[in-house]
């Protein structure tokens, strides 16, 4: 028998064809998915995979969180054959459009597959990724918003009314916090560099909201060269306490791994092995506070060895049989 | 720099004659903390803050019979007898470091800022310094990022060598900052691999943040 439960992974061959290759240094490229998939297949989780097709969500869902004519502004600028979408970050190719749905599809198929009860996790190798886009915006290499227009779907059409988002990222998920600032129905914690360094620039501790949202934000931003010592103790304590006083129905994990020491897209120290120990302890903590209703979604990751072996600890973690 | 840009234009302002507790209920009502004192043609007398404005209140300890006589007080008293005479004032043209030596020097929460004749034209806050020198530093503005290069003496003008091979390499930037031994550049980009890249190929070296806790 196993020591892990099946690991499912949604996603798509569309997603290498969202091209960023025109800026030589671009880091958010094609093979971030393609050489996580060929390591996983060759690896120790090898045998529990599910490979799943991720659908193409009904545009009605992105509207929840972006605004119409950024998306038409969006497409047009694919298909027009620009270079980028409002920044030279966020470079663009011909399917790029069609791309980032299906990237943000890969979400919503995997709250499918949970509500219907399937077997195992579910992990979302998707791009382009999502947390920095806001409404109208796309920024630092995002265009749509996957984790928060998940985080609706999953409420009005499954009825869990909260929802907490876990966003260990190295950088601040802005989006993700610009779409429930007010909205104290989801929770967004995030961990990442401080702002006074790193990008975007937000993020501050002192962020927790407005109106009715307030306190249903939770920053915890981290000094350059933090590394397992800080992030175990804060998920212990912090996110802990934050699950059991918010009673969450469901958990969107906003995966991004570019905190690895090796990914110099971030100046924190993240090992490999601490991707393991934060996956081990959401297992523990979806169990505890939302029957197990847990999804990742992939953010940022850029240095390719480190992503592929840190994603795999991730789903090892998550995914393994504790003997219960 | 200058705190005519920041500072509250024409604020609110009373005449000496008003009594402690009509100056009470404006400072409440507007949530302020200062007012400035001016006579009729708009000179600055003074100014009166919610400090004073407490002090003038009997305390909640004194007995009801004194509690009375100096509540009684507050609704004749003009606040001309209990402002502070402002000594110290600032022109418009006064930039921010004038402003924060000025805090530095007097124990105040508010700057009264006057024309040649002495007319009130303004009022800048701490409150108004924090905003300015949050917008100064970009605190908070979204999309940047801070870069950190080895500030090298042997290299000659690097400053402008940066500056240029930001703006050759289409990297958009706000701020450049020297500071010891670093030169520090706020980017407006996440894209750090490609900053690497330009900078590093004209022979400047990134500090990374890795190592720097």
């Amino acid at each position: 028998m196993s020591d892990f439960y099946k690991i499912n992974i949604v996603t798509h061959d569309i997603y290498r064809l969202h091209d960023t290759s025109g800026d030589k240094y671009h880091p958010e490229k094609p093979g971030r998915i393609t050489s996580v998939v060929e390591h996983l297949k060759k690896g120790m989780l090898s045998t529990n995979l599910n490979f799943i097709e991720a659908n193409c969500p009904e545009r009605e869902w992105i509207l929840k969180i972006h605004n119409n004519n950024y998306l038409l502004r969006f497409e047009e600028a694919c298909l027009a054959g620009k270079e980028y979408l409002a920044h030279p970050d966020n470079r663009i190719s011909y399917n790029s459009f069609e791309a980032a749905f299906y990237s943000c599809g890969s979400g919503l198929t995997s709250i499918d597959y949970v509500e219907k009860q399937t077997d195992g996790v579910f992990f979302c190798l998707s791009r382009p990724p999502g947390h920095h886009s806001e409404t109208s915006l796309a920024l630092g290499f995002c265009f749509i918003n996957n984790v928060a227009v998940a985080a609706k779907y999953w409420q009005e059409k499954y009825n869990r009314e909260r929802i907490f988002v876990l966003d260990f990222d190295a950088h601040h998920g802005n989006g993700i916090q610009a779409s429930f600032e007010e909205d104290p129905s989801v929770f967004y914690a995030s961990i990442h560099e401080h702002p006074t360094f790193s990008f975007p620039g937000t993020g501050y501790a002192d962020d927790n909201g407005s109106g009715k949202g307030i306190g249903a934000t939770l920053n915890i931003p981290l000094k350059p060269g933090s590394g397992d010592k800080q992030v175990l103790e804060i998920m212990d304590t912090t996110i802990y306490d934050a699950l059991e006083r918010f009673k969450p129905d469901a958990i969107i994990v906003a995966a991004g791994f570019d905190a690895h020491i090796d990914d110099d897209m971030s100046g924190l120290a993240f090992s490999t092995r601490l991707y393991g120990e934060i996956g081990m302890r959401l297992f523990v903590m979806a169990k505890k506070f939302c029957d197990g209703r847990i999804i990742s979604i992939l953010e940022g990751g850029y240095n390719i060895n480190a992503l592929c072996n840190s994603i795999e600890t991730y789903l090892a973690g998550i995914s393994i049989k504790t003997g219960e | 720099m200058y705190i005519s840009e920041y500072m509250t234009k024409d604020p609110l302002k009373i005449n000496p004659d008003l009594t402690i507790s009509q100056a009470r209920e404006i400072l409440d009502s507007k949530h302020f903390r200062h007012l400035p004192v001016v006579d009729d043609n708009g000179r600055l007398l003074g100014i009166i803050t919610d400090r004073d404005i407490r002090s003038a209140y009997p305390s909640s300890l004194a007995p009801d019979e004194e509690r009375k006589r100096t509540l009684e007080q507050t609704t004749i008293t003009p606040v001309g007898s209990i402002m502070s005479r402002v000594l110290s004032t600032l022109s418009p043209d006064a930039t921010l470091d004038d402003a924060l030596l000025f805090f530095r020097k007097h124990i105040v929460g508010a700057i009264p800022i006057t024309d040649k004749e002495n007319k009130l034209v303004g009022i800048f806050s701490i409150r108004d310094m924090i905003k300015a020198y949050s917008n100064i530093f970009g605190l908070g503005e979204k999309g940047s990022q801070l870069i950190a290069v080895e500030d090298d003496l042997d290299k000659k003008n690097i400053m402008s060598l940066i500056v240029r091979v930001l703006e050759s390499n289409n990297i958009s930037f706000t701020r450049i900052m020297r500071t010891g031994s670093r030169i520090y550049i706020r980017a407006q980009s996440y894209n750090i691999k490609s900053i690497k890249a330009a900078l590093e190929s004209e022979g400047l070296n990134l500090i990374e943040r890795k190592v720097d806790v």
